[in-house]
């Protein structure tokens, strides 16, 4: 028998390469929507990308005559919708009553909603726009569609992010701490806000090709849920988090080009899902077996004596 | 160090607050509120519940945007004395599961001397160290934040603060949920600072102990009611007024007054 990696297709060795930086990218900074508590606005982000994406289609298509499906030209339409659903949902949460969960979730859903009105429009043109068949895996996500200027493009974008992220490191980090603090030693809050929220929006937007914007909030969130059980350090907690994404991109990847002929998006979260499972279960002091038998020590022991009668 | 040989001239005021009102959205938090703070005081804000205390303190910081009226501290723009100004927020202001040891926490305090993109090194650390010891939480250095009591974690916040080597202290309720001993060891830490010329505004809930732990204080509720020593200003028909004579009987020490 022989090793099966030695023969790896060439196609195989682009998705699986930009799975994994996919996964890693998406979990580093997932860390710090984890942290800030701002998974739905992750969520908000990637599900309103839909409609960035197939908007940025049509408009390339009318434009020069050609339909493409190239990141470099989907990524710009996501990038822009993602903002433009949070800036709406936070104008309308400081300008009326709603709160900043449920205009969010407003904001999700007419994103959402306008992404998959357009593409059932795109899908029903006559003449046929040529490419339009592909657009409706941007849903639930298509990684056997990479090309090696996608890839390019997951690295480029990917890559600056974590440059940013290392470069502003102690920044964000005493700003994600308290932000109070931080403000009075001069950061500018704001900025630093606008500034994790493109992070946010990046990480969100490389990835959607990969898995589809349905479930990419998964690969932000459940890497660093998963990180966080194992440490009590940031640093390791990003560096764990970037690890176990890459793993179950890289992983997703090369089971779902097996003979199974299972999807690449889902298959990555549900690997993500398990790595977050186990850490739930087996983590050091915060997992819910060391958990369980520091319980069981302590029922062991007699209560303390100062209560007792004197 | 600019800043600290131009200060040697600079006039006595630590805090200088002339007309100032606040807003947030249509509802007033501070109004026209005058307090003027020696160098060297040891003040305490007084008032009720939404009376604008950690405003104050926030307006003092520079980072609430006023409506009217000036803020000088140290005879500058607050926004231009940020290194000499040391600030604890409400210990229950933060997430304390945050996943960062005691001493990152307390490096934290070095952030603004180092400015952007520079890394802390063996020096913060040291000095971190220091103020840790200061603290008695140096055993503690390593630990999780999420691991520490109530007092510890007031007494790591007062660490990041000392860190700061600053001039002039503004501290939210330092004395909130601490027991007893840690509330004597923040509260020797204050007289030391005010001893050695610091100057100190904090906001402070428990009546009983103003006269102990505060040489001056601010009576706060919305509109500034009076500022003095406490001898002068923290009596009964002051406070009465304040609390719109809802002042327990037996604050002990209001009693001689």
């Amino acid at each position: 028998m022989s090793a099966p990696w030695v023969d790896l297709d060439p196609t195989l060795v682009v998705v699986a390469a930009g799975t994994t930086a996919v996964g890693a990218v998406s979990g580093a900074l997932g860390c710090f929507a984890y942290l800030r508590r701002q998974g739905l606005v992750g969520d908000v982000v990637s599900h309103s990308a839909l409609l960035g994406v197939v908007g940025a289609f049509v408009l390339a298509h009318a434009v020069t005559g050609t339909a493409t499906r190239s990141l470099a030209v989907l990524v710009p339409g996501a990038l822009l919708a993602g903002t433009a659903a949070l800036t709406l949902a936070r104008s309308v949460s400081t300008r009326t009553r709603l709160n900043d969960d449920a205009s969010l979730g407003v904001m999700l859903s007419i994103f959402f909603g306008g992404g998959l009105f357009l593409l059932r429009w795109v899908q029903r043109q006559s003449p046929p726009i040529p490419g339009h068949t592909g657009l409706e895996d941007y849903i639930f996500g298509m990684a056997a569609a990479m090309t090696r200027a996608d890839l390019w493009m997951v690295f480029t974008l990917g890559g600056g992010a974590l440059l940013l992220l290392l470069l502003l490191w102690k920044e964000l980090k005493v700003f994600t701490f308290d932000p109070d603090f931080s403000r009075s030693l001069g950061l500018p809050s704001r900025r630093l806000d606008l500034l994790m929220m493109a992070l946010l929006v990046t990480g969100v937007v490389i990835g959607i090709q990969t898995v589809g914007v349905i479930l990419m909030i998964a690969l932000l969130v459940t890497p660093a849920a998963a990180a966080r059980q194992w440490t009590s350090r940031l640093s390791n907690m990003v560096l764990l988090a970037a690890a176990f994404g890459a793993v179950a991109g890289a992983g997703g990847a090369l089971i779902s080009a097996s003979e199974a002929r299972l999807p690449t998006g889902p298959v990555v979260v549900l690997l993500a899902t398990a790595i977050f499972g186990l850490s739930l279960l087996l983590a050091p002091r915060r997992g819910l077996l060391a958990r369980a038998r520091a319980r069981r020590a302590l029922e062991g022991t007699a209560p303390p004596a100062a209560g007792g009668p004197a | 160090m600019i800043q600290r040989g131009s200060l040697e001239r600079s006039e006595q005021l630590a805090l200088d607050v002339e007309g100032l009102t606040v807003t947030y959205g249509h509802e007033p938090a501070l109004w026209n509120a005058d307090v003027r703070l020696d160098r060297g005081s040891l003040a305490a804000v007084v008032g009720p519940n939404g009376a604008g205390k950690s405003t104050l303190l926030k307006a003092a910081l520079g980072v609430v945007p006023r409506v009217s009226g000036r803020v000088r501290v140290l005879g500058e723009d607050p926004a231009r004395r940020r290194r000499l100004v040391a600030y604890v927020p409400q210990r229950s202001s933060v997430d304390w599961d945050f996943p960062t040891t005691v001493l990152d926490v307390v490096i934290m305090g070095t952030y603004g001397q180092l400015g952007w993109f520079r890394r802390p090194g063996r020096k913060e650390r040291a000095l971190a160290m220091g103020a840790l010891e200061q603290m008695e939480l140096a055993d503690l250095a390593g630990r999780q934040i999420s691991e520490l009591s109530g007092g510890q974690q007031q007494r790591a916040f007062l660490a990041r603060a000392l860190v700061q080597d600053a001039e002039v202290y503004f501290m939210d309720e330092p004395f909130a949920g601490v027991d007893a001993v840690t509330e004597q060891s923040i509260a020797s830490l204050m007289g030391h600072l005010a001893q050695r010329g610091k100057t100190i505004l904090s906001v402070h809930h428990d009546l009983a102990t103003v006269p102990r732990y505060f040489e001056h204080a601010v009576l706060l509720n919305r509109v500034v009611q009076a500022v003095g020593t406490v001898k002068e200003v923290f009596h009964r028909g002051n406070l009465d007024r304040l609390y719109g004579g809802r002042v327990p009987a037996d604050v002990p020490e209001l009693a001689s007054t």
